[in-house]
Parts: C-alpha cells; sequence; structure tokens
C-alpha cells in the first residue's frame, strides 16, 4: 500500500502534467514533488520499524537498503523539485515536469523491486526518461551530450542485461521454479550453491553495465557532458541519485557473488575501477575549463571513492560507503543547483567567465562555498565522516596500499576543485552578473540540505545508526 | 534441437559477419532483418522442441519489433541521408578479421557457461555472443548515427539469442520490458537524429565533437 503511494505519486503526477499548463503545472509539480518526498519519509520511517514492505505478491518489497535509497531520492528529488520552477522562468516549460516526475518514478521504481529483471527495466527507464531533459535546451552541446548519454548508456545497460541473464541461468541450474528464479529473495539463500565462474563472469557485465550508469571510469565519458549540459535540476538529480541507483544495482549483486564466488573477486574488481575513477577524477578536476564539467568530474570522484569503501568491506567501509552516497547526494545537488543559479546571472559556464561570487551574489556565494568545502571532504561536513569511515576501512582491512594512493589522489583532487572555486568566489568578474534573486526563498532549500550535512557530520540524528546498521546486514550478509 | 540450434545461429553469425562486410545501408538493413527473423525461428524452434509455449509467443513479438517495426524506423532515418562512399584506405577484410578475432574471443569467454551444464543448445551459446560482441564492435566504430544505431541493435539481437539458449526465455515481465525498451530506444534515437541532421546538416559523428576535457 505504501509502496504503491510512493510509485503512484509521481507517475500519476507525470501523467496529469502532461496536459497541464501555466500555473496549474506549477502548483501540480510542488504538490507531486512535496507527496513523493512525503511518502518517501514514510516508507523510510516504516522499514525501519523493523518492517519489510512488499506489494503485487513481493514484487514490489523495500527492506532497510531500498529505504535509504528511496529517502535519498525523495530528498533530492524535492531538492531539485524546488528549483525547477526558478529554472523555468528563463525557458519554456514544454514536457519539463512530466519527464521530471518521470525519471523519479523510474529511479524509485529501481530501487523497490525485488526483481532482478524489473530492476533492470526500470534503471534502463531511468536513461530514457532523462534523455529529453538533458537535451532540453536544445543547443548543439546538448544535443551532442544527450546522444552521447543515450548511446553509451543503452549499450552499457544492454551489457548490464548480459550479465542478468547469465545470473538467472546460473539461478536456474539450481533452482527448478523459474518464476521466482530472478528475486533477491530466492537467489541469495541459492548463492552458495550458483557455478562460481559463470557468476564472476556475470558479475564483470554487471559492474560494466550498472557502472556505466554510476559514472565510473573508463565508462565514465557520457557523464560529463550529460551533467554539464543538462538543466540544472535535472543535473542536481543525476549526480545526486542517478549514479548512486547505479551504485544501488551493483550494491544488490555483491553479497550474491560474494557468497558464490568468495569475497576477494568482486572486492579486487571495485578497487580497481574505484581506484581508477578517483585517478581520472583528480587530472580531469584540474583541467576542466567549465564549473559544469568540474562539479561532474567530483562526481566520478566521489562515486570512486564509494566503491573503494565497497571493495574494503567489512562493517565499517560498507557503512561508509553507504554514507558517503548519501553525504555526496546532498551535497552535489546543492552545488549543482547553485551552479545553474551562477550560469543564469553570468550567462556562461566557463570558469573564466566568473569572478567574484562572494561579492556579487552572497546568497548564492556563501552556500556554494559551504557546499564546496563540504565537497572537498572538510569538516564539519558529513563528508568528511564517510570519508574517515571509507579510509580507516581501507587501513584496517589490510589495504595499505590501495588506501595510501587513493588518499594521495583524493589531495590533487582536493586542490583542483578548491582552485576552481576560489576562482569562482573571489577576484573580479569579467563581465557584471545580473542581479540576484531577492529575498530568503531561494536560500531556504539550500540551507535545509546543508544543515543536514552539518548533522551527518557532527551529531547523528536519531535512529541513523541503526538505519546504517540494518542497510550493511543486507551488503554484508 | 542440437542440430537445429546450431545451425540456426551459425547462420544468424554468417549473417552478422555480412553486416560487417557490406558497406551499403540498405544491404545492411536487409541482412538485419534476416539476422532477426532467423532469431526469431531460434526462438520458436526452441519453444517446440523443448515445450516452451512461452517462447513461441515472444518469437512472434520478435518478429514484428525487430523484423517490422524497427527496420522501417531505421529506414526511415536512413532515407535522408546521402550514400556513404566507400572511405578509401578501409578495407573489409581488415575489419572482418577483427570480427573473426571476436568470435574466437566469444569461445573463449563463454567457457564457464558452456562448462556449467549439459544442455543441448550449449554449442551454440557462443556463436550468439559472438553476434553479441560483433554487434558491440560495429557500435563502438561506428562512424555515423546509423552505423552506432545497428550496431547496438545486432548486439541486443546476440543478447536476445543467448538468452533464448541458455535459459529457454526469460519470464514475461522482463521479456516484455526488453522489446519496449529497444522500440523506445530507437524510436529516441530518431528525435535526436532528425535533430543532428537538422543541425549539422549531417549525421556523421565525426561533426559532434563540441563537448571537450
Amino acid at each position: 500500500m505504501m509502496l504503491g503511494a510512493l510509485l503512484g505519486i509521481p507517475l500519476v503526477g507525470a501523467i496529469l502534467l502532461w496536459r497541464a499548463g501555466g500555473r496549474v503545472a506549477t502548483t501540480l509539480h510542488a504538490l507531486t514533488a512535496g507527496l513523493t518526498l512525503v511518502a518517501a519519509v514514510a516508507v523510510t520511517v516504516e522499514v525501519n520499524r523493523g518492517e519489510v514492505l512488499m506489494a503485487l505478491d513481493g514484487f514490489l518489497r523495500a527492506d532497510a537498503l531500498s529505504a535509504w535509497m528511496i529517502s535519498l531520492i525523495g530528498i533530492v528529488g524535492a531538492l531539485a523539485a524546488s528549483e525547477a520552477p526558478r529554472y523555468l522562468a528563463h525557458t519554456t516549460p514544454a514536457r519539463f515536469y512530466p519527464l521530471f516526475h518521470l525519471f523519479v518514478f523510474t529511479m524509485l521504481l529501481a530501487v523497490s523491486t525485488d526483481d532482478v529483471g524489473l530492476m533492470w527495466v526500470a534503471v534502463e527507464g531511468t536513461t530514457l526518461a532523462s534523455v529529453f531533459l538533458v537535451n532540453f535546451e536544445r543547443t548543439r552541446a546538448s544535443l551532442e551530450a544527450s546522444y552521447k548519454y543515450l548511446l553509451i548508456c543503452s549499450v552499457g545497460i544492454a551489457i548490464a542485461f548480459l550479465g542478468t541473464v547469465l545470473v538467472y541461468f546460473a539461478g536456474i541450474q539450481q533452482f527448478g521454479d523459474e518464476a521466482h528464479a530472478l528475486r533477491w529473495t530466492t537467489l541469495l539463500p541459492l548463492a552458495p550453491g550458483l557455478a562460481p565462474r559463470v557468476i564472476e563472469l556475470a558479475f564483470v557485465f554487471l559492474v560494466v553495465g550498472y557502472g556505466t550508469k554510476a559514472g565510473l571510469a573508463p565508462m565514465h565519458t557520457w557523464l560529463p557532458d550529460a551533467h554539464s549540459e543538462a538543466p540544472a535540476p535535472v543535473s542536481a538529480l543525476m549526480s545526486g541519485v542517478l549514479l548512486s541507483v547505479g551504485v544501488y544495482a551493483i550494491l544488490r549483486f555483491k553479497p550474491a557473488v560474494d557468497l558464490a564466488a568468495g569475497p576477494g573477486f568482486a572486492r579486487g574488481i571495485l578497487l580497481a575501477l574505484g581506484l581508477l575513477s578517483v585517478a581520472v577524477a583528480a587530472a580531469f578536476l584540474w583541467t576542466s575549463p567549465n564549473y559544469k564539467r568540474m562539479l561532474a568530474y567530483s562526481s566520478v570522484e566521489h562515486i570512486g571513492l564509494v566503491c573503494l569503501g565497497l571493495g574494503f568491506g567489512g562493517a565499517l567501509g560498507t557503512a561508509g560507503a553507504l554514507l558517503h552516497i548519501a553525504n555526496h547526494a546532498l551535497a552535489k545537488s546543492v552545488v549543482f543547483l547553485l551552479a545553474g543559479r551562477i550560469r543564469i546571472a553570468y550567462g556562461s559556464a566557463e570558469i573564466a567567465a566568473v569572478g567574484g561570487l562572494m561579492r556579487r551574489m552572497p546568497r548564492t556565494g556563501a552556500p556554494f562555498l559551504a557546499a564546496m568545502l563540504a565537497l572537498v571532504g572538510l569538516p564539519p561536513f558529513g563528508l568528511f565522516v564517510s570519508e574517515v569511515m571509507i579510509f580507516a576501512a581501507g587501513f584496517t582491512q589490510g589495504f595499505p596500499g590501495v588506501a595510501g594512493v587513493a588518499l594521495v589522489l583524493l589531495v590533487f583532487a582536493f586542490a583542483g576543485l578548491l582552485r576552481g572555486a576560489h576562482a569562482i568566489l573571489y577576484g573580479t568578474p569579467p563581465r557584471e552578473p545580473a542581479a540576484e534573486v531577492p529575498g530568503w526563498r531561494p536560500v531556504l532549500p539550500v540551507a535545509a540540505a546543508l544543515l543536514l550535512l552539518v548533522l551527518t557530520g557532527l551529531a547523528w540524528p536519531p535512529g541513523l545508526t541503526d538505519a546504517l546498521d540494518r542497510v550493511v546486514a543486507i551488503v554484508v550478509p | 534441437m542440437t542440430t537445429a540450434s546450431n545451425l540456426l545461429a551459425f547462420l544468424g553469425l554468417v549473417v552478422t559477419l555480412l553486416i560487417v562486410w557490406r558497406q551499403s545501408w540498405p544491404a545492411r538493413l536487409r541482412l538485419f532483418v534476416a539476422q532477426s527473423l532467423l532469431l526469431a525461428a531460434l526462438a520458436s524452434t526452441i519453444g517446440v522442441l523443448a515445450h516452451r509455449r512461452g517462447l513461441l509467443l515472444v518469437a512472434a513479438v520478435f518478429v514484428v519489433v525487430k523484423g517490422w517495426v524497427i527496420p522501417r524506423v531505421l529506414a526511415r532515418i536512413g532515407s535522408g541521408a546521402p550514400v556513404r562512399r566507400v572511405a578509401p584506405g578501409r578495407s573489409s577484410g581488415i575489419v572482418l578479421l577483427g570480427a573473426g578475432g571476436l568470435v574466437v574471443a566469444a569461445y573463449v569467454i563463454m567457457l564457464p557457461v558452456t562448462s556449467a551444464v549439459e544442455l543441448p543448445t550449449e554449442g551454440a551459446i557462443p556463436l550468439a555472443f559472438a553476434m553479441a560482441l560483433i554487434g558491440l564492435g560495429l557500435c563502438v566504430t561506428g562512424r555515423d548515427a546509423l552505423g552506432h544505431i545497428l550496431g547496438f541493435l545486432v548486439f541486443e539481437n546476440g543478447i536476445f539469442g543467448l538468452a533464448i539458449l541458455a535459459t529457454y526465455g526469460l519470464p514475461g515481465i522482463v521479456e516484455a520490458g526488453v522489446f519496449l525498451d529497444v522500440l523506445v530506444i530507437v524510436l529516441i534515437m530518431e528525435a535526436v537524429v532528425v535533430q543532428v541532421r537538422r543541425e549539422h546538416d549531417s549525421i556523421d559523428v565525426d561533426r559532434l565533437r563540441e563537448l571537450r576535457g
């Protein structure tokens, strides 16, 4: 019932919005986003009372890991939705709202099903729902970005399908009744008996496939284009939660692979891809002339860190990785929303065209500075805590080499990102920006997200430890 | 069943290699239709011999979607494209050799799968995977949007063949999702390609080079 509401609200909202226009559309959009957030919080609370929510004969199922993702999608979705009307004031809103909510719906569906096949369909659905959003401004650059996005992610997801087929193949060898052989709940108890070589092969395809969607190097090439060309609210959603949905898919398969093939196999792949992602991002953070691209590469870096945490494993590494997903979702969506405002005010996304943000637009500059400091992993923000957890896991689980190299790369990335932020925040602008939107209302959602980040950094709200423990228990059986 | 599946998968691979070899777009499109029909035949053969009624339905939908609807859309996309000159220096021989290498690779990569079980269809599994790999190769090396889409579809066909051979058909909801998905991808591709052609007056991907760094 609750799950039905969670998925039904954005879907119905999208359908109604298809024909709506003007003020009706804005109101309906706000209502849909608000109700989605309420439903997401309700599901999270219910699941963390110790219940597993199910619907449609177990086809839809939300456990603690699903709830973790659902609450993130709800929060980031609401944050991005609050920015959408402001963004659309500068352009024509054709089809933006319905596609936005359809995009949210596909992400929610991907994380709240028990069926491996349906999850695959939903993850592919995220690409299809968002490709027109990436090309929303219909410029040459955005067209190219959406073409690359569609092609690369479709190929990637087809590779993940190959992996899914192989998992199913291994599953039906063990299990006669095929009706449920693609369910996590049937697959996991069987996992120790699955043919290890087949599962290893399947995991390689799954990591390449879903890793494309997660933006892991070397499959990340669509990401900087799509993130930089998409409208700000869409960039926030993509960077904040879409990438994490890709990680989620890998995360769901990991326990099965660990049980079937031993823990070393998945760990090796995740550590290698994680390290490569951090390295690629660290290099491009220095060379990117465009601040939205710079932020996109910062996402590659953070997804790489998440993979490292999952690779180091153990309760600490896994908890760190999951917390990092949440922290990054909050920080990056805030930064992308602010970057959108900067781009509208200065009329350019080039770093060289922007300057003196702190003086000219203090209500945008101050939260931008705070979110950038959060992104580079400084206290008091949550990313500091989750990064400490990830690296502590690396050193204690016996991977001091990998953790050490990653730390050095992180310092490079840190400096590159701060250099970009400094150029934007201080100095004299080449041309004067348009006047900042007056009043404090635009600041509120951003400030709320930053406050949450301080909470995960300084004082964990009640229930967070329990929620994290529950999720870790699912990933590390 | 072994003979039938081996024969059909082998023919499918031959058609795939012909797609690699031919350079004219209408010919490649016809070959793609032939490949789709062969795979549908494969699905129905397994459906009959292994008593899977569902596979017959899947084969029927496959014929409609990949043998009729998608080729029509592709023909529409291609109709505005100028006839591609055969690029000098591009010999089909070398490309075919690469495709041959992919066939060998397919056998090696699929070893864990074929050695895991005794299936009457196992001999054909690497052939289907080879189709997928060659499709992936076509997609990655394609020099215009049509080449990309065709490569992707061949890739998708190969995976479909592999799924049929290894599992005798996936659960209905997944099959339905896959069909819908491929159809929507091709339709979106059409919309994007139409816009690319309007903007750049060509569908050569060499023109798409604004985003760097």
